[in-house]
């Protein structure tokens, strides 16, 4: 029995505030030492509750209905504390900021050997050695607030194999990191594979980073609804899309347009391109080029300049230079996405734009309005910033409260504001959930309910920091509809964002920043044409992007490709 | 923005064992608490940023002078028109009543320097191993000093939501006392459902980091006294013992 790492038996759990369904429903499973296992699945698939019944934080530390059995590596989890299993197997959380407590990195991976009674010198060597294997070397007095996310998210997995557990679990590690955060913890993962007596589960919702794992498994409502080898999963391209999650371009681009059966699907740009020949695919260089004009149209219909920003630098309080001369022209109507890595000044610059921040040199002028003699109060009537997480702005009881928090703040009559809320409301497709508690919706409707609330305000630009971060594909899309309708309807759109996908399939221009300064700037199909380039900052284009441009255009979507290939 | 109050440095005081620290902290508040004189209280008070000084964590004062200055104003208007003094300078503001005031004031702010101090000097894995040598046992110790933890991540938070709502037409600076404070609200409820949320994660990382596994537990950090400690608690301690005979002689 206990050759297996891990056995799970028919487990089902509810959470106890759940009342429609079961969180996971009968799920079997058995994982074998050393394998590599990513799990994917939609929001509300049950990935991370399953997680925590690895490791006992179900049923010990959260309660609810429990069924089945779940053995690690020999050990009754259900009989066993926490304290006792993370001797097993290893946990590690999306949220990094709130798993980190101590005074410095060392000392974060001293926290776990120090609980299971290892010596001294023996807590040493570990530090050295975790510090190597999670690129920290040099970092080792530094405070944890001091790092960057990246840094932080690989001190987490650290102080977890420091408990030198036979199997990592990680949720979502990757979720809030910026790209290169992402690359550096899939190094990491792919370094620890490599020790053949440690099982890896990673959940994802990101297909592509999919490609290293030996089996992937799918979950929908709770329930497993797939599981195999991982390059047999990646070509269920339709199964994937409708669950909710997005399917490999490259395969769903060959399947729409070839014949392939699916063990013959290409999985990565470099065998599309292969693939793309070998089947004599051609462009249609006539509709590319229909592309192209209608581009050009739409780029003349913009109107006046009504944010421009002149040689802007600025100055943290502790001497930090953020941004260092910046120069960027917003015309009305365009969908401006902000590319760049964390610290790169994306946010900052933002900030500007609605004068939260006012810059230490230059100016910034929003609707003829010089933000340095202005103030949030007054650019808000132009300018909407939705911040990130919508939890740190949610507060009231019912939707309707919360949308009509601006306006009500703006001292607008009863009336206007009911006026005003309705339209917001209707905006994002929320008009029914005027009663509804925000607290009880889902992490994109309050996503949805923030941007509401920002609209209520009627600003002609709006500024999304990171609309889609922690949303899976589905909601990402619909969230991403929205805007593009608010830009049709007229709103100018400024969108911080690490997705590209989503930059290629909806943003009109791109600036991608580096240590404050604008690296690269124009029309999206003109900057992503470039890949070399982007990838040396760290930024992956879309593998359809990529395959595109070897063969000579740059197409931004599946679908654009798809319509101009001749078969 | 780095919200953390410990300063790392390199200095006799970062070097002290936290108890003797925790000692010396206990001391100073002993004295404050003891006299109301003027004079005394400033003295005390140069003593103690003296001590402050040589763990180089003095620029820590600046971020919070404001609550300071705060404390010093409140105490002497309070004190300026309620203190039963009998040389009048205006109304019922007497001069005596200001000096109160003052010395009340200081009184405060040198126990809020001195703790400044301590946490600015020691780090709070040496803080919960101090109070454990101490003879409090770990769970509370350590209880503790994720307290202290948890305020830089409070004030974090609480920064980004305040400026999220202000985007979203908050203005504090406006109405009356009651309509203030309602304003509080919309920032008051994301940042208490943030912290819930936050500490529930950080319960669970401990969990899953073997927190609680046995109650023998290694100490990657090693605290012993020094010379430089018994020096330190000898003249902490016949300072105490002066400033008693000083209290009993002179009944002050």
């Amino acid at each position: 029995m206990s050759s297996k790492e891990i056995i799970v038996k028919d487990l089902t759990f509810r959470y106890k505030e759940q009342k429609d369904r079961n969180a996971i429903e009968n799920i079997n499973l058995e994982v074998e030492k050393g394998e590599f296992i990513v799990i994917m699945g939609p929001s509300g698939a049950g990935k991370s509750t399953l997680a925590q019944c690895l490791n006992g934080l179900i049923p010990h530390f959260t309660k609810g209905h429990y069924s089945g059995e779940v053995i690690v590596r020999g050990i009754k989890v259900k009989e066993t504390p926490v304290s006792k299993m993370a001797k097993e197997i290893g946990l590690v959380f999306q949220d990094f900021e709130s798993q980190l407590f101590s005074t410095n990195t060392k000392l974060e991976i001293a926290f776990g050997p120090e609980n299971f009674g290892v010596e001294r010198e023996e807590i040493q060597n570990r530090i050295e050695r975790i510090l190597k294997i999670v690129n920290l070397e040099g970092l080792e007095d530094r405070p944890p607030s001091t790092l960057s996310g990246g840094q932080k998210q690989r001190l987490a997995i650290g102080s977890v194999l420091a408990c030198m557990p036979s199997i990592i679990c990680m949720d979502e590690p990757t979720t809030d990191l910026d790209p290169i955060g992402k690359i550096g913890i899939f190094n990491i993962a792919k370094e620890l594979h490599k020790d053949k007596d440690l099982t890896l589960i990673i959940i994802e919702h990101e297909t592509e980073e999919a490609l290293n794992a030996d089996r992937i498994i799918l979950m929908e409502k709770g329930r497993i609804i797939k599981d195999g080898k991982a390059e047999e999963i990646l070509r269920e391209v339709e199964l994937i899309e409708q669950i909710g999650l997005m399917p490999l371009q490259i395969p769903k681009y060959f399947s729409q347009v070839s014949s392939l059966k699916k063990e013959e699907l290409p999985l990565t740009y470099e065998e599309g391109v292969q693939k793309f020949k070998e089947l004599k695919l051609q462009i249609d260089e006539e509709k590319y080029n229909e592309i192209l004009k209608r581009e050009e149209e739409r780029e003349r219909s913009y109107g006046d300049v009504i944010i421009d920003i002149k040689d802007v630098e600025y100055m943290y309080p502790n001497g930090t230079k953020a941004l260092d001369g910046i120069n960027l022209q917003i015309k009305e109507g365009e969908f401006l996405a902000l590319l760049g890595h964390n610290g790169s000044g994306k946010t900052t610059l933002a900030k500007h734009l609605n004068c939260l921040l006012k810059p230490t040199n230059g100016s910034v002028i929003v609707y003829g309005k010089d933000t340095k003699k202005s103030n949030v109060y007054e650019i808000g009537n132009y300018v909407g910033y939705a911040f990130q997480n919508p939890d740190h702005q949610i507060f009231a009881d019912t939707v309707y409260e919360e949308v009509a928090f601006g306006p009500r703040m703006r001292g607008y009559s009863e009336e206007e504001v009911k006026e005003r809320v309705a339209e917001a409301l209707k905006s994002v497709d929320m008009e029914s959930f005027e009663k509804e508690d925000p607290f009880s919706l889902s992490k994109g409707e309050r996503q949805r309910i923030a941007v509401a609330s920002i609209l209520a305000a009627r600003p002609r630009v709006i500024i999304l920091d990171e609309p889609t971060t922690g949303l899976d594909y589905k909601e990402q899309k619909k969230m991403m509809q929205l805007v593009k309708k608010l830009n049709e309807n007229g709103h100018t759109i400024v969108m911080i964002t690490h997705t590209m996908w989503i930059v290629s399939e909806y943003a009109h221009k791109v600036a991608v920043m580096k240590d404050g300064k604008i690296e690269m700037y124009g029309k999206v199909r003109d900057v992503f044409k470039e890949d070399e380039k982007l990838k040396n900052l760290f930024l992956k284009t879309p593998p359809i992007v990529n395959m595109s441009n070897r063969l000579g255009e740059t197409f931004l979507s599946v679908e654009e490709m798809v319509s101009c290939t001749r078969r | 923005m780095d919200m953390f109050l410990y300063m790392d440095k390199d200095s006799l005081l970062h070097r002290l064992d936290p108890r003797t620290k925790i000692f010396i902290m206990l001391i100073s508040f002993a004295i404050a608490l003891m006299f109301s004189s003027l004079s005394i209280l400033l003295v005390l008070s140069a003593v103690i940023i003296l001590y402050g000084y040589t763990g180089k964590v003095l620029a820590n004062l600046k971020r919070i002078q404001v609550i300071l200055i705060m404390i010093a104003l409140m105490s002497v208007i309070l004190w300026a028109f309620t203190y039963p003094g009998t040389t009048r300078i205006w109304g019922p503001i007497t001069k005596e009543g200001i000096i109160y005031g003052i010395a009340i004031g200081i009184k405060f702010d040198i126990m809020i320097i001195s703790g400044m101090i301590f946490l600015s000097s020691t780090k709070i894995e040496e803080i919960s191993l101090g109070l454990m040598k101490l003879g409090i046992p770990y769970r509370p110790a350590f209880a503790f000093s994720t307290a202290v933890r948890l305020v830089p991540m409070i004030v974090a938070t609480s920064y980004t939501i305040t400026q999220a709502q202000k985007s979203r037409g908050l203005d504090l600076d406006t109405g009356n006392l009651i309509q203030r404070i309602k304003k509080y609200i919309p920032l008051l409820i994301p940042v208490l459902i943030s912290i819930i949320r936050q500490a529930n994660i950080l319960a669970m990382a401990l969990e899953s980091k073997g927190f609680g596994y046995s109650d023998k537990r290694t100490n990657y950090l090693e605290i012993k006294f020094t010379a430089s400690d018994y020096v330190f608690i000898t003249i902490a301690f016949l300072i105490l013992l002066f400033a008693i005979y000083f209290k009993i002689k002179y009944k002050m």
